[in-house]
């Protein structure tokens, strides 16, 4: 929606200056809280680090959920530019208690005594809001109530119905990719000498890569946890009843500027065009120094439809196979 | 000089205009704040906004001793399965005014994610890595809002005792969270443990029926159960202990063999280390209404979850090899509570 903002000061005699300042727009929802002009702490980045004290809105959270190498990094950065927004990235918090829910034994699960047994639901289901919103407390101590969180979490989404039944108001984003591309990302990544196999095997010498060993072991695995982390985040996001936005990474490469613009609105966040163009500008492929793109690095090819080139048929095939219902879901 | 202020909105069928004025005249420059200004102003909200977060967490802190969890009176039991924490908290919530929660597994929730999911190494942005205070905060009014809500108003003043043997793997984070809190670390000769487990998970036994009704039933070799029973042991102990150690609140390590051979003055002793003040008769009273001796004996069985309760049955129970096997897992720690 488009905002104007203007700011003109004259002098209308001698040391005696007259100042007019005007915004004007249109939104959607709510009102954006009065700008300061340029160059004041409000809408500047030291803002997220000199900002008030902890006062989260919890319908200002918004959850990024899908599954790893689909681009949610690149979203996260894009939405955490635009002003009063800052990010967290990777709490994991989706797994402290997705994994703990979901590994529960039948008899535990049925017991009322277990902290998250389903006849107490009611009561547990707050226990995980406030522990969200404490950590948010703790660990950002200086968001205000009109800030913006984005959270990335798409190695966390077996949380994600938890999370979002526990916070109802806060909104989601449901980011989806061609699973044979994120196989072919993933594989990538995870061979031997690649940007994540050497994280991961810091301190762990002789380590071996599953994805030169056993490639199609590797894309087996790969393919179910995009199947598993992929429904999960589907399920929540279906049955989130508040602001919410579905995005194919696909639409993200093609048109980010149009695709973001339609995330923001699909999530009622008030926005001006030009920091939303600003904020593509500074996260587009394009903008990333060459050195740090190619094979083995983080950056690899944000191409889609590159799994052609990077999986042999069979590869595609059993990646096909394993998330049919998603791929026929998402990419009919 | 004045200034004027002015901000109208309008909405209709969802879309809002509005229109923010601001005017004004002035000597020097024009009403923008310097950058120095504004971090002051930040820095002084933020000073304030700390001051009402503290006065919050006093009044918070009051209305939970008020509702009737008050954190100095939560009684940890750690361990591991199968060392009689069950028979310690059915004797403990005998007393009026004492609550059992048993098994919540609270501690399983923390460290299955913290130590066994490798959170303890996730840098700043993990939702448990971080400050200890900060991850201590957030656990501790986890645990207080949850106890709250189920036994606010049954335990009023009293204590809760939370039976967590299953949830020792997290003992530490739940110590640190609680530090006035107090804590009982229970151990069992590690070869007993692993029989008793071995029982009841062999075909017959109760946890296998158990499993079988569930539809949960996985069929192990006894040296595969008597091996993850001995890793178990040394897993949990090894954070109970740490618990243990580390806490500054009342505290008592209890050796499931001395409860045995001395319950009355084994449970005597454990309120006194722990400064509890529990009437002698009524100890007396709940040691014998929880003794071997008054549990039917159809309950009771190699098969059932009342064992045979025997220092040293492991002799009778493992095979050589299994017990080799055991002793070898967990050498450290039978060598350090139960020396040769």
């Amino acid at each position: 929606m488009p905002v104007l903002r203007n700011r003109v000061v004259f002098e209308v005699a001698c040391g005696i200056q007259a100042f007019l300042g005007i915004e004007a727009g249109l939104v959607r929802g709510e009102i954006p809280p009065p700008s300061a002009p340029d160059g004041e702490v409000a809408e500047s980045k030291d803002s997220r680090a000199a900002g008030r004290a902890s006062g989260m809105d919890p319908g200002k959270i918004v959850w990024i959920f899908g599954t790893g190498r689909s681009g949610s990094t690149w979203l996260m950065n894009m939405m955490a530019e635009m002003p009063r927004s800052s990010f967290w990235n990777e709490p994991k918090v989706g797994n402290l208690f997705g994994r703990f829910h979901e590994g529960a034994q039948v008899g535990e699960r049925n017991s009322a005594n277990y902290i998250l047994g389903e006849p107490a639901r009611e009561g547990w289901m707050p226990l995980i809001r406030t522990f969200v919103l404490g950590s948010i407390s703790y660990r950002r101590p200086r968001i205000g109530a009109n800030s913006y969180l984005i959270v990335k979490e798409p190695n966390a989404s077996v949380g994600a119905s938890l999370l979002m039944e526990a916070l109802p108001e806060s909104r989601m984003v449901l980011l989806v990719r061609d699973p044979r591309d994120v196989v072919a990302s993933a594989l990538d990544a995870m061979r031997g000498g690649s940007w994540l196999f050497e994280r991961r095997s810091r301190g762990k010498e002789g380590r071996e890569s599953l994805a030169d060993n056993d490639t199609a072991e590797a894309v087996k695995r790969r393919a179910m946890t995009y199947r598993r982390d992929i429904g999960h985040a589907k399920d929540a996001f279906e049955a989130h009843a508040g602001r919410k936005a579905l995005v194919r990474y696909e639409d993200l490469r093609r048109e980010p500027f149009e695709t973001l613009r339609r995330v923001y609105e699909d999530l009622d966040i008030p926005f001006d065009e030009d920091d939303l163009r600003a904020a593509v500008e500074k996260h587009s492929w394009e903008s990333i120094a060459e050195e740090e793109k190619g094979e083995g690095k983080k950056f690899r090819k944000a191409t889609p439809g590159g799994w052609r080139e990077d999986l042999t048929p069979d590869q595609a095939q059993m990646v096909e196979e394993i998330t049919a219902p998603l791929l026929r879901e998402f990419y009919p | 000089m004045p200034a004027l202020k002015n901000r109208v909105v309008l909405a209709a069928r969802g879309v809002k205009a509005f229109l923010g004025i601001e005017v004004g005249l002035t000597r020097g420059e024009a009403p923008i704040l310097a950058d120095e200004e504004i971090r002051t102003l930040h820095h002084q909200v933020a000073e304030k906004e700390q001051e009402i977060q503290a006065l919050q967490e006093r009044i918070s802190a009051k209305s939970l001793r008020a509702g009737g969890v008050d954190p100095e009176k939560v009684v940890w039991i750690f361990g591991v399965a199968r060392v009689g924490s069950t028979w310690l908290a059915s004797m403990m919530g005998e007393t009026e005014g004492h609550a059992v929660w048993n098994e919540p597994r609270i501690g399983s929730l923390f460290g299955d994610f913290y130590y066994g999911r490798g959170a303890h190494r996730s840098g700043r942005h993990g939702i448990l890595g971080g400050s200890e205070e900060g991850r201590s905060k957030t656990i501790r009014a986890f645990i207080l809002t949850a106890a709250r809500a189920k036994f606010g108003r049954m335990v009023d003043g009293g204590y809760l005792v939370i039976k967590e043997p299953n949830g020792s793997n997290g003992a530490p984070l739940l110590a640190q969270a609680l530090p006035e809190s107090r804590v009982i670390f229970m151990v069992r000769d590690p070869r007993d443990v692993a029989a008793s487990g071995l029982g009841a998970a062999l075909e017959g036994g109760w946890y296998a029926e158990a499993s079988k009704r569930r539809g949960t039933s996985k069929q192990h070799s006894p040296e595969d159960v008597v091996e993850a029973r001995a890793r178990r042991y040394v897993e949990y102990i090894s954070r109970s202990r740490e618990a243990y150690e580390s806490h500054e609140g009342p505290k008592t390590l209890v050796y499931y063999e001395e409860l045995r051979t001395d319950t009355l003055e084994t449970m005597k002793r454990i309120y006194s280390d722990l400064k509890m003040s529990v009437a002698g008769e009524e100890v007396l009273r709940a040691v014998e209404e929880n003794s071997w001796e008054n549990i039917p004996e159809e309950k009771k069985g190699p098969d059932k979850f009342y064992r045979k309760a025997t220092p040293g049955g492991w002799r009778e129970d493992l095979t050589p090899e299994q017990a080799r096997t055991v002793e070898r897992i967990t050498a450290p720690l039978l060598e350090e509570f139960y020396p040769a």
